[in-house]
């Protein structure tokens, strides 16, 4: 009996020390990342088709990478949403991450600066087909001609809509589709139909502590209207009748009780899987969630459609989309840490579709046109926002900065703090000498 | 052995005893300080020299040419509406929390100022909050403040009351956010008042008492006297640290509703990270100390003349 256990215990000590002189021989590589954490439910996950949702299908990436690994081990770094104070502090002081997410509307503040590595090289030798990249994700991407950072996907902004409710209100038709409105008329009359029947306000918006909800639908709602607010990359203009009339319907949404009106992110994404409102303007990467909790008995039980943005204006079907990348930041690697960084960026390029799962679009042209992808749920009822999803032009500088603004004074008119006008003057005035202040 | 008479007003020259020791002024003395001096100067004077400098030019983050453009920072300062709005946001909050940590502050010392284990047990839990990090602070009062599902409005409902939506309302976010920092940091006021009332000798109320004075004259003439000193460093602490609000506004409001609840350090903030314009950014730090600077002083020479008169 004891030697039984002495052997045993020399036995764990063998595969303990081997273990670690195996994590001691690969190149550790730190990963900045958003999405979340969710180590609780995925931390151990190594099979991805297992995971869902943004946050559980990351972390099973990063864990099947590090378990299928011979020469690199990724240790994450979560950071808040969207983390770029951070990681601006984190490169000024010289401790940058090896990898970070980045939107590709920041890539060229950070590209223009020398900051970001060009990857066009190490893509060619890690086998990397850029030209299956998505026309959208490639421009992303490419700043100068050179391409920065290896896309993950293009995301842009919808319509979840709570198929239950609208059956309650009417505005199901004989087809089982939702019935949309097709201009701002329609859009009070069916929302003030949809509040009338079921006692509920037809939208759940996220108008507290963000601003992402008033930047991304008034963008929306501008690029109905064929507006170009950015003709000169250097000068934002709002000051066009189709702005104030946009800015006035999101107002008159507000004063008219037609949505939520104070909820941040979390608890419109919660008040939406509770049957709070009928539909709730948010982004792609919540198809996933709520496709899954359709599934389960509650308020979306087998009632969650998803729409793209409809057309309330006539005029272009363009929306507003970015999209989700991984940079290799500057600073003095080994060749193994870059050799490591570039054998990740691969793997997420091989994985592409298990994170289009999540209700991206993915960034592979190969998968766009593949069976599997068209066979995920929903994917039909969004395949134009492939090509509809439209960025500011690459030539702005300091787009999230440019967003926060945007969205503040889109908020204050929403919200009746500010007349329509005011806001607009505002909005202009500010990004315009943030712009003149920007090298 | 050598006596020696120190006036004051005169130099003194070092003085050798006969045994070969010298009291006196002498330069090596100047090494015991050294250490202090070396961070003060390296810390605290070399960047707030930095800074002005850095406030006079136009500096981008990662950018080293920097341009120098005078005054042009401070001139874009006092134009630009969101700027002038973070002084009277700031302002308006420190009027709003300095004055209630003086008063909860010493009425809750008052209160607790004895030795038995509930009031033990009531300091800790008041001094309690002030070890807990901001992030969790504003987590708990966001869950007070949301008008769907928080606490609040949760009570108001039961009372069948409309909830009201603080941190999203421009005229109730910056309220909101100093009533979450009066909880927050209570604790401190209330133990530098216990300590203070902890310091009057006990024969001066029983004099008092001798005297049939009543409570509040005992209060009036005798405690408040007494804790003129500590009510200074309160008063001026709490100026200090009640214009530097950042992680509370951040986080709750996120300056918002409307610029309502944004205060200078979030504009410093985003001026310096967000936009990468350090030397704006600069500019309205340096701003920010001066304002800072002459609340405290003015707060300093009120007290001093009431104490010397």
């Amino acid at each position: 009996m004891r030697k039984l256990t002495t052997a045993l215990l020399a036995g764990l000590v063998v595969t303990a020390g081997a273990s670690a002189a195996m994590a001691a021989d690969k190149t550790e590589i730190s990963v900045a990342r958003f999405f979340g954490a969710c180590e609780a439910d995925y931390g151990s996950v190594t099979d991805v088709t297992k995971a869902n949702g943004e946050c559980g299908i990351i972390t099973a990436l990063i864990n099947k990478f590090n378990a299928e690994s011979t020469t690199t081990v990724v240790k994450p770094e979560i950071v808040e949403w969207p983390g770029y104070d951070q990681l601006t502090a984190r490169i000024r002081s010289g401790e940058p991450p090896v990898i970070s997410v980045m939107h590709e509307a920041v890539i060229s503040d950070y590209s223009s600066r020398g900051l970001l590595e060009p990857l066009d090289e190490d893509f060619a030798k890690a086998g990397v087909d850029v030209n299956d990249m998505t026309d959208a994700a490639r421009q992303g991407v490419t700043k100068d001609g050179k391409i920065y950072a290896m896309p993950f996907d293009t995301h842009t902004w919808l319509w979840h809509i709570n198929m239950n409710l609208f059956k309650e209100a009417g505005l199901v038709d004989e087809a089982g589709k939702p019935i949309l409105p097709k201009n701002t008329d329609e859009l009070f009359a069916q929302a003030e139909q949809f509040k009338e029947k079921t006692g509920k306000p037809y939208f759940i918006s996220t108008l507290a502590n963000e601003t992402a909800f008033y930047t991304r639908t008034f963008d929306t709602l501008l690029y109905q209207q064929n507006v170009d607010f950015f003709a000169d990359p250097t000068k934002v203009n709002f000051s066009s009748p189709e702005a104030k009339g946009a800015l006035q319907l999101l107002s008159d949404i507000f004063t008219k009780d037609l949505t939520t009106k104070n909820q941040d992110y979390a608890a419109s994404v919660s008040s939406f899987a509770a049957g709070e409102g009928g539909v709730f303007i948010c982004g792609t990467w919540l198809i996933d969630t709520y496709d899954q909790e359709s599934k389960k008995d509650g308020p979306l039980a087998n009632g969650y459609a998803v729409t793209a943005f409809p057309q309330i204006y006539a005029g272009s079907p363009r929306v507003w989309a970015d999209g989700h990348s991984w940079v290799l930041l500057k600073q003095d690697l080994t060749d193994a840490q870059r050799a490591s960084a570039v054998e990740f960026m691969k793997f997420l390029w091989d994985n592409n579709f298990e994170w289009a799962r999540t209700g991206h679009l993915p960034v592979r042209k190969s998968i766009i046109d593949s069976a599997e992808f068209k066979g995920l749920p929903h994917r039909g009822d969004i395949a134009s926002l492939a090509v509809n999803g439209t960025a500011l032009p690459s030539a702005v500088k300091r787009q999230f900065s440019i967003q926060e603004i945007e969205g503040e004074e889109v908020g204050s008119a929403m919200r009746g703090d500010k007349s329509v006008d005011e806001a607009l003057t505002d909005a202009e005035t500010r990004i315009n000498e943030l712009l003149a202040n920007a090298k | 052995m050598t006596d020696v008479t120190l006036s004051p007003g005169k130099a003194v020259a070092a003085v050798k005893r006969p045994t070969g020791a010298s009291i006196g002024p002498r330069w090596t003395n100047a090494l015991f300080i050294a250490p202090y001096m070396v961070f003060y100067l390296a810390l605290l004077v070399y960047p707030l020299f930095k800074g002005i400098w850095m406030s006079m030019l136009e500096s981008d983050m990662f950018d080293d040419t920097s341009k120098f453009t005078g005054l042009a920072n401070y001139y874009r300062l006092f134009n630009d509406k969101i700027f002038i709005g973070t002084i009277w946001n700031t302002i308006f909050f420190v009027l709003m929390t300095v004055p209630v940590f003086v008063a909860i502050g010493l009425l809750l010392a008052l209160a607790l100022n004895r030795s038995d284990r509930t009031s033990a047990s009531l300091r800790a839990i008041f001094f309690g909050t002030s070890v807990l990090s901001v992030t969790i602070v504003t987590i708990i009062w966001k869950m007070m403040y949301m008008p769907g599902n928080g606490a609040i409005a949760s009570v108001m409902r039961l009372f069948g009351l409309e909830p009201i939506a603080f941190i999203t309302t421009a005229s109730l976010a910056l309220p909101a956010i100093a009533v979450t920092t009066i909880w927050w940091i209570i604790g401190l006021p209330m133990m530098l008042f216990l300590a203070a009332l902890q310091q009057i000798p006990g024969e001066l109320y029983e004099a008092a008492a001798l005297d049939n004075a009543s409570r509040w004259r005992s209060f009036w003439s005798i405690t408040l006297p007494s804790i003129r000193r500590t009510m200074l460093v309160v008063v001026i602490y709490e100026i200090v640290a009640q214009f530097q609000l950042f992680g509370q506004a951040q986080l709750l409001t996120q300056g918002g509703p409307n610029n309502a609840s944004r205060p200078i350090v979030l504009f410093i903030y985003e001026q310096g990270f967000r936009s990468w314009n350090l030397g704006y950014a600069a500019a309205a730090s340096e701003v920010l100390f001066l304002i800072m600077a002459v609340a405290a002083l003015a707060q300093f020479f009120a007290s001093r003349k009431r104490v010397e008169g």
